[in-house]
């Protein structure tokens, strides 16, 4: 557990589902993970209400690409799966714990 | 978003309905298809969702499969000429009302739980298993009611993998009177919001199967309903059968998503009706 009181910079993690793999298609689901003890996400019965509309847009407020959806899994062409293409982008900041 | 209804007869006629009059028509036949659930607001007698909720109320041991001997008024909902004749129109003649059902109960309190689906995903192109969700008391947003997320009945997606998923656009809370019965695809993702108020939140899940494929429509079915240009104006706009099995996207997924979910979706027509697609 963290003993500096959170002066260290820490890595906040979001996790985007956009409708295709370019980062300017719409963004089908967002999650940010939060660095601090305890933290738990939730489902809301309210809508969802994103703060980016891109990943595009998330990138222009400092958040960095660190996984890009990956090509190079089999598929088949008949077939789907997973809901979008999955971006895993974070920021280094200092966060209160 | 709000949960869509079936339309039912008047509730002073209701009695004197037969399991017919509560057949779904093309629409909502094809709107399951699209979407993966339908919803169903039987006109339950006077008093039985109290008396099933009073029992559920105090109940302090899940009694699994044997839910409707503990209750045995759940029965008089699942024999409802509205619950059935919905069944019917997407389960077949003779569906069946498998042994399995099961008593979720919501403690006041209690977490989300995250997406997933019941069993394994065994995508095929027929319907053939579906959920019962019914729920004795209304349901509100704080309640903890169950999360789902229309048009993912066909993915071929694990559970474990949809762990990366949070809240999705377009997702539906079943924020539901009392007396409500969806009927959801068994492969439907689907969770629950957490239970943030001081209420218990009933729901007592049921498994139906189809026995046999149809010999044509279950359902009040008109075979013109599908003779119908594509609107490529209106798209999914275009409030027919015939353009919502081809344009309708729920979640907005892409393009090639959306064309393969078209093409899975005019093959079960084709199965439950029997007719080829133009």
């Amino acid at each position: 557990m963290a003993d500096d009181n959170g002066s260290r910079p820490r890595q906040r993690l979001l996790y985007m589902h956009a409708q295709t793999p370019n980062i300017l298609s719409p963004v089908l689901e967002m999650t940010i993970y939060e660095p601090v003890p305890g933290f738990r996400m939730e489902l809301t019965a309210e809508d969802p209400d994103y703060p980016y509309a891109t990943v595009h847009e998330a990138v222009v407020d400092g958040w960095q690409v660190v996984q890009f959806p990956l090509h190079q899994a089999e598929y088949d062409d008949n077939e789907i799966d997973m809901v979008g293409y999955q971006f895993i982008l974070q920021k280094l900041e200092v966060v209160e714990t | 978003m709000s949960t869509a209804v079936a339309a039912a007869p008047a509730a002073t006629e209701a009695r004197r309905c037969t399991l017919a009059d509560y057949l779904l028509d093309d629409l909502e036949v094809v709107d399951f298809i699209v979407k993966g659930y339908h919803i169903v607001q039987p006109d339950l007698r006077p008093g039985l969702n109290e008396a099933i909720a009073a029992k559920l109320d105090v109940m302090q041991r899940n009694p699994g499969d044997a839910i409707c001997d503990e209750v045995p008024e759940l029965n008089e909902v699942l024999d409802h000429p509205a619950v059935r004749g919905a069944l019917v129109s997407l389960a077949g003649k003779h569906y069946e009302t498998m042994f399995h059902r099961h008593w979720h109960c919501k403690e006041p309190g209690t977490p989300y739980m995250h997406w997933h689906q019941d069993g394994k995903n065994r995508r095929s192109v027929t319907l053939d298993r579906f959920l019962g969700l019914f729920y004795p008391t209304a349901v509100s947003a704080d309640m903890g009611p169950t999360m789902i997320v229309p048009a993912t009945q066909y993915r071929n997606a694990p559970t474990d993998r949809m762990r990366s998923y949070g809240n999705i656009r377009g997702q539906v809370p079943l924020t539901v009177q009392a007396g409500t019965f969806a009927i959801t695809h068994y492969d439907l993702w689907h969770g629950t919001a957490a239970n943030r108020s001081g209420k218990r939140r009933h729901m007592i899940k049921f498994l139906f199967a189809r026995t046999g494929d149809n010999e044509g429509a279950t359902w009040k079915h008109d075979p013109q309903c599908m003779n119908r240009l594509r609107d490529w104006n209106l798209r999914e706009q275009a409030a027919d059968p015939f353009n919502q099995l081809s344009f309708a996207n729920p979640l907005n997924v892409s393009q090639s998503d959306s064309y393969k979910e078209r093409a899975i979706r005019r093959e079960i027509w084709e199965q439950l009706t029997g007719e080829p697609l133009r």
